[in-house]
């Protein structure tokens, strides 16, 4: 294994094929998976705490528990992935490597330990257990604090991971109709359920690498989406950041919201007249196109600016090839589907559920990427990857929702890729 | 260099012309009796005044310091920032600008927060949070209004035709923002509506009729008039108009009030206003044309500085024409009022509410005094009374 590469892999290989009945009736069918990961929890959170121990006196967890706990975060993985419509088949019980078809490669011997890691373990874990709530954790166990009026103080199991949920949620309707899961929502999930895998492991001492939020390192083993015609570029490996400008980044934001907030009025105008030119002429007048372009374009500077995913203060006009995060959008107008065009606004809706499930990651992402970068004068590289993915979707969304291009934003974490032209086999021509 | 001469030759004198008009007052040849402070305020009054003040100058005095250091070695070293903007000439400056604001903030956030102790040391209000967090977004609005102050100035110094003669355009383009200011500024503050029975009393005398607001959420006892045309607006601070104050002291201070707007203090400010900006632009092109003038985005941290200088340089004379207003407004008061005993009151009353120091150092009285002292407005209200009496 390299040792670069993370101990904690998740690997899928699910055909997108969906049962409409077994979607249908996904949650009651895990009933019984329910009670049983109930129970496990509860031994798995009692064999934690043994663990804490044992790894801090001796530097290594103890061979048993390390197994029973690689088991328990197996399964949830099998469970997360069976919830959130990730994979089709029906898990087992006792979470078998290789058995389900998203599944997750744990350390199979316990790992040496670094004991002050191991010491404030779930200090260190805070930042990685509330990207795991945004990401999609995926179900496991949490202590449920409640007041004295009425609530109960309690631990119990749930599911988190608001870009999960949404994903199973717009999955089921899909998968209904379809009978296959979108290629995208399926990505997006099975990068919330191997964040999840990794951010168990490091709490239940597994492993101590911290966990990785760069999705191509999360999904290596799993295709890339075709290539979107808009879609973001840049030198992923800038990672400095001034600390100057990290400090003031919020009172520095605030001219380019003002900008923002007036070009905004003046952008939905030039929409709306847009949208009856294109139910019109199949397609969009290229003055509007450009100027929401320029449009699109200014607000990823201004919101990679802003997240930290990008370093250098943007300008203020949109233009392309000045910001070290751009966007390739069309050059010239394409020609739209008129039905698309008509039901826009309804076909976005989706689109904006997976958004807004991204710019809370994105949220997050730069409140942790604030301090990082304020210490050591560079953003972390999963952060900044995670940004960058979060930054490309929701730049998909805007273009498609200004008309810039009919194709639907791709959820997938990963960057898309130019689809290889089919290999004909040429016959000769003579013999 | 002929043309230069010439230009000023005629240039000074319209200056002088101008700020002698825009001076001229209602206020008469007066000379003021001299009064004893010591028989006036009590000598735990004028102690606990004079330490606070004290206090206050020197806080000043540091921050003032701290800021030119800062700006000094930001307009050296501050275009080393350059490489952190991908914002273009104009943007970039932009980004200078707000980095030289920043730092002067971070390097006058412990006196700020020093203030604060001050304050609270000697009873009055004070918020560590708004010195510290309130400001850093206050920060914000700071940037915004630099950021047009900028564009419009880079904007124009860039054009060709225009180069290095910006500042002529660049002067009446921020007086004509400063009138639109305040002429906005009085609808976007709000505040109650206040009735007392000798607000038409003194509109009459005063011959203005305005809406009289009143402003909740401030600890501090004050008054302002503000506006332009149908817009001129007096704003009350609630402080005020709550115990100790009384309501003939309320009226007297409406009338000051009212008397700036009567005076037409607000179009004269705005014609310092102009009388000063020509001037100071026309210097801060001259100071950053070695640079490469203001087109340029490393002259802004140099501008910035040159700006800040300028302003220090001019707070001694805007001080002197502000305290004109006032005395002027002081004297409108009077004669609206005819109540000389209430004025005299409110001033001593502010001795022991606001630690004013009644006779301040002459230092502070030219450069942070923006009011005739305490002890000038209680001899004009002296004055006043021996001159009605028979």
């Amino acid at each position: 294994m390299d040792p670069h590469e993370h101990p904690v892999r998740l690997a899928v290989e699910d055909d997108l094929q969906r049962s409409r009945l077994t979607v249908f009736l996904r949650l009651i069918l895990a009933i019984p998976h329910f009670i049983w990961f109930g129970l496990w929890s509860i031994a798995a959170f009692l064999a934690s705490i043994v663990n804490w121990f044992a790894t801090l006196v001796t530097g290594r967890p103890p061979s048993w528990l390390h197994r029973f706990l690689c088991a328990y975060i197996r399964y949830s993985v099998h469970l997360s992935a069976y919830l959130y419509l990730t994979a089709n088949p029906y898990p087992g019980f006792f979470g078998t490597h290789g058995e389900y078809p998203v599944d997750v490669d744990l350390p199979s011997e316990p790992q040496l330990q670094t004991r002050w890691k191991t010491l404030v373990r779930i200090i260190l874990a805070i930042p990685a257990l509330v990207l795991g709530a945004v990401l999609g954790g995926g179900i496991g166990f949490w202590y449920t604090g409640g007041g004295r009026s009425g609530s109960r103080r309690n631990s119990s199991f749930s599911s988190g991971g608001f870009l999960a949920v949404v994903c199973a949620f717009l999955g089921w309707w899909a998968s209904l109709f379809l009978g296959r899961m979108p290629r995208g929502l399926r990505d997006a999930g099975a990068y919330g359920v191997g964040y999840g895998a990794q951010v168990r492991a490091y709490a239940l001492l597994i492993t101590d690498r911290y966990p990785n939020t760069d999705p191509t390192a999360l999904l290596e083993s799993v295709q890339p989406p075709p290539l979107h015609p808009v879609r973001v570029v840049g030198d992923a490996h800038d990672l400095r950041r001034s600390r100057l400008t990290v400090f003031f980044r919020l009172p520095l934001l605030i001219p380019h919201l003002v900008w923002l907030y007036l070009w905004s009025i003046v952008a939905l105008l030039v929409l709306i007249l847009d949208w009856f030119a294109t139910l019109a002429r199949g397609r969009p007048p290229r003055a509007f196109h450009r100027f929401l372009s320029r449009f699109v374009r200014y607000e990823l500077h201004l919101y990679a600016f802003g997240s930290l995913a990008a370093n250098p203060f943007p300008g203020f006009t949109g233009a392309p090839g000045t910001y070290p995060l751009d966007l390739v959008l069309p050059e010239e107008p394409q020609r739209q589907n008129r039905w698309k065009t008509l039901f826009r606004l309804f076909l976005l809706v989706p689109a904006w559920l997976v958004g807004a499930a991204l710019s809370y990651a994105l949220f997050t992402c730069a409140f942790f990427t604030w301090f990082v970068a304020l210490v050591t004068g560079s953003a972390p590289w999963g952060m900044r990857n995670l940004s960058a993915y979060a930054l490309r979707y929701l730049a998909q969304t805007n273009a498609y929702f200004s008309l810039l291009t009919d194709r639907y934003p791709h959820a997938s974490p990963l960057e898309g890729e130019e689809a290889e032209p089919e290999h004909v086999e040429l016959e000769p021509a003579y013999t | 260099m002929t043309r230069r001469i010439a230009a000023a030759a005629v240039l000074v004198p319209v200056w002088v012309v101008a700020g002698w008009l825009l001076w001229r007052s209602s206020l008469p040849a007066y000379h003021l009796p001299h009064l004893n402070e010591a028989a006036l305020f009590s000598p735990h009054v004028l102690h606990r005044a004079r330490r606070f003040s004290g206090g206050e100058r020197l806080l000043w005095l540091a921050q003032t310091i701290t800021q030119l250091v800062v700006l000094g070695l930001f307009a050296l070293y501050g275009v080393r920032w350059t490489r952190e903007s991908a914002a273009g000439p104009v943007g970039t400056g932009m980004l200078l600008g707000m980095i030289g604001f920043a730092l002067v903030w971070a390097a006058e956030l412990p006196f700020a927060v020093l203030d604060v102790w001050w304050r609270h040391h000697y009873g009055l209000s004070g918020s560590y949070v708004q010195a510290t967090i309130g400001n850093w977004f206050a920060l914000g609005v700071q940037f915004v209004l630099l950021c047009v102050a900028l564009a419009i100035v880079m904007g124009l110094a860039r054009v060709r035709r225009i180069g290095d003669r910006w500042w002529l355009l660049a002067a009446p383009v921020f007086v004509g923002l400063r009138i639109l200011l305040a002429f906005v500024s009085p609808w976007l503050l709000g505040g109650s509506a206040f009735h007392a029975r000798y607000v038409a009393q003194l509109e009459r005398r005063e011959q203005v009729h305005v809406p009289v607001r009143v402003l909740s959420g401030f600890s501090e006892p004050n008054a302002f008039a503000t506006g332009l045309g149908g817009s001129r607006r007096v704003f009350l601070w609630r402080p005020i108009l709550e115990r100790p104050f009384t309501p003939r002291m309320d009226r007297f201070v409406l009338a000051h009030e009212l008397g700036h707007l009567a005076h037409n203090h607000i179009w004269k400010s705005i014609g310092w206003y102009a009388l000063f900006a020509f001037p100071l632009a026309f210097l801060i092109a001259l100071a950053t044309r070695r640079r490469g003038g203001m087109g340029v985005p490393e002259a802004v941290p140099l501008a910035i500085f040159v700006y800040v200088v300028l302003q220090l340089a001019a707070l001694p004379l805007q001080n002197v024409v502000s305290r004109h207003f006032e005395a002027e407004a002081d004297w409108s008061a009077l004669r609206a009022t005819h109540d000389p005993v209430a004025g005299r009151r409110l001033f001593r009353l502010f001795a022991s509410q606001t630690l004013d120091d009644p006779n301040p150092p002459w230092w502070d009285y030219v450069f942070l005094e923006n009011h005739p002292t305490l002890m000038q407005r209680i001899e004009m209200t002296r004055y006043y009374a021996a001159a009605q009496s028979p």
